[in-house]
């Protein structure tokens, strides 16, 4: 087997046994399953309970009916929240304000019934949908808010463990031993390689809470048609963000020499990753905005806005190739930078190394 | 200038001309680090021979060694082995024990060795193998899967040696590899060093304990300075009655009165 996916396996296979990696994607499953099943938890009902007193049930679908004795025990059931409302008579008996969906869908009934009662048949006006319903669109804002949340907690904590990997390596001075028997591009290649497998595998786990969850909340039927393509690109753009900000943190982390550095030599990545992540929220809202489709061609900011842009809406078809040509062409320019830098860094133990001296260095 | 204080390369010539192939040379190294810590140091290694490489801190012995195995890069001069000069491809083949111990805390002690093994490009069955040999060697048997953080520094020294020997190096260059390590693993460490010289391989380490340079080693260097200030077999550099360590405190006193 090759050097480098020697390193990409041993990467795999020690942060795969971690404790760190289990919990890890355990509280990503809980998270993303959780906000999966949200707004089946918080939204309205699909169906509701209502109730009379002395008069029949009206036509309304998906309704279930209880008959009360009196005002007295419906009024009961109703603070008790057993029941939405209660017909009584003329009276629509309801605890605090009617929910108006239900005030409307009430009306209507009682009017369809008079007029039904009279003699006359009168027919329904059929809505026909030729867009997304509200329902959808709800629907597609809330995975679209999923892939921000992933995307940015894995774009941040895979290259960090690439970087924690290259300052134990520089630290202890193992990479004086590797070195001996690997080139520098095997090491770094071999590194960004397994931990990226890492991060697919978390983002893999992710994907199926989702899907799960949707499914088993009904929420399923809502999602957009184009689903499997959006979770594709979310997988290509995660691949893509990531190469770029592991050859990133790898060149910052081959700076430093101790873990406890390893912190604040990641700040300029962490602060990209942080705007990319405002923007990205921001897109959320408003994913058509000159705003969000600028910066969705720019990398490495695209990495994140963009996916949540086709998460949340549907963008042009050039827009993604602009994007998508300009982001690998990043990903490669900073590859070979970042390999330069930690080639030359990762073996000058010691104090802080700065970039300048090591850009200039031949 | 005194018998003993010479370029030890010309003690190679009472070889077979055949070995020569599998020498390991430095020529005229020197190296600065603002100061000059390599004042062009020549030093020659025979198949089959241990060379211990003696002298105060700071006298560059690591840095020639660091040089050897690639790890910094001499400002003048040369690293030779079987008479071409030292490549990447060459170097895979040699075993390297740092002076500062580095290896995978969270790794588990067989898995590291192996894992080394692999990547100087032994197959899995060749690096299991080999990985068991030397664990049952080296005393660490019963450690084999448990983790480098959890064991003694004296063990993980251990470990740190069994990876300089798992993939059978053509070269051996070890950093003082006898530091930290009790007299039953001294012995050990020795007769295994002595084992790897017989099947022909060179043998360079650095040490301060000039006695047990003295026993095991066939010739040895004593640099100060960053020059070579005395070298030659155990045997010539004691012919004129003296032990190492008197031949080695002259040498470095010697220098510093120049």
């Amino acid at each position: 087997m090759n050097a480098l996916l020697l390193v990409a396996r041993r990467e795999i296979v020690a942060q795969v046994r971690t404790r760190a990696f289990a919990i890890g994607l355990a509280v990503m499953v809980l998270l993303v399953g959780g906000a999966t099943f949200a707004p089946k938890l918080f939204g309205g009902p699909d169906s509701y309970a209502l109730g009379t007193v002395g008069t029949s049930a009206l036509q309304i679908q998906d309704a279930k009916w209880t008959t009360y004795r009196d005002e007295a025990s419906a009024t009961k059931a109703l603070k008790d929240g057993d029941v939405d409302a209660v017909i009584a008579g003329k009276k629509v008996l309801s605890n605090g304000e009617l929910d108006p969906k239900l005030d409307a869908l009430l009306q209507s009934a009682n009017a369809q019934a008079q007029i039904k009662a009279a003699g006359l048949t009168i027919t329904p006006l059929n809505v026909v949908s030729v867009g997304p319903g509200a329902d959808a669109e709800h629907t597609r804002r809330g995975l679209a808010f999923i892939v921000v949340l992933v995307l940015f907690m894995l774009i941040i904590s895979t290259p960090m463990m690439v970087a924690m990997g290259v300052v134990e390596e520089k630290g202890s001075r193992i990479v004086e031993i590797l070195f001996t028997t690997v080139r520098p591009w095997q090491l770094l290649g071999g590194k960004i390689l397994g931990l990226g497998a890492v991060g697919l595998i978390n983002l893999a786990g992710v994907i199926a809470a989702g899907l799960v969850a949707a499914t088993a909340s009904g929420l399923a039927a809502d999602l957009p048609p184009g689903l499997a393509g959006i979770v594709a690109g979310v997988v290509v753009w995660f691949i893509l963000g990531y190469t770029f900000f592991a050859a990133l943190a790898a060149a910052l982390g081959s700076l430093v020499s101790r873990q406890e550095e390893v912190g604040n030599a990641l700040a300029p990545m962490t602060t990209l990753i942080v705007v990319a992540y405002g923007v990205a929220f921001y897109a959320l809202g408003d994913p058509g905005s000159t705003v969000a489709r600028v910066v969705s061609l720019l990398p490495p900011f695209s990495a994140i806005v963009m996916p949540v842009r086709t998460a949340a809406a549907d963008v042009a078809l050039w827009e993604v190739a602009v994007s998508g040509v300009l982001l690998l062409a990043a990903v490669a320019g900073i590859v070979l930078l970042g390999a330069r830098i930690y080639e030359r860094a990762v073996l000058r133990t010691g104090a802080r190394v700065r970039i300048g001296d090591v850009l200039k260095s031949s | 200038m005194s018998p003993e204080v010479a370029d030890i390369g010309v003690y190679c010539c009472h070889l077979p001309l055949g070995t020569l192939g599998g020498m390991l040379e430095t020529v005229e190294l020197r190296k600065s680090f603002g100061r000059p810590v390599l004042d062009g140091v020549s030093l020659a290694v025979r198949p089959g021979e241990v060379f211990g490489f003696v002298g105060a801190n700071g006298a560059g012995k690591t840095t020639t060694m660091r040089i050897v195995m690639g790890v910094l890069t001499p400002d003048g001069g040369e690293v030779r082995w079987q008479g071409e000069p030292l490549d990447f491809a060459a170097r895979r083949t040699f075993g390297y024990l740092p002076e500062e111990r580095g290896l995978y805390q969270k790794m588990r002690v067989a898995e590291q060795i192996t894992y080394f093994g692999r990547l100087h490009g032994l197959t899995p069955q060749a690096a299991a193998r080999a990985t068991g040999a030397l664990v049952e060697r080296l005393g660490l048997a019963e450690r084999a899967n448990e983790t480098v953080q959890a064991l003694s520094l004296g063990n993980q020294q251990r470990v740190q040696l069994a990876v300089a020997l798992v993939h059978d190096p053509a070269v051996l260059v070890l950093d003082e590899p006898f530091s930290g390590l009790d007299p039953l693993a001294v012995d050990a460490l020795g007769e295994v060093l002595r084992e790897r010289a017989r099947g022909g391989v060179p043998v360079i380490f650095s040490s301060h304990q000039l006695e047990l340079v003295e026993r095991l080693c066939d010739s040895v260097g004593i640099i100060a300075n960053g020059r070579i200030v005395a070298g030659g077999t155990v045997d010539e550099l004691r012919a004129g009655g003296r032990t190492l360590t008197e031949i080695f405190r002259q040498a470095a006193m010697g220098e510093a009165a120049k």
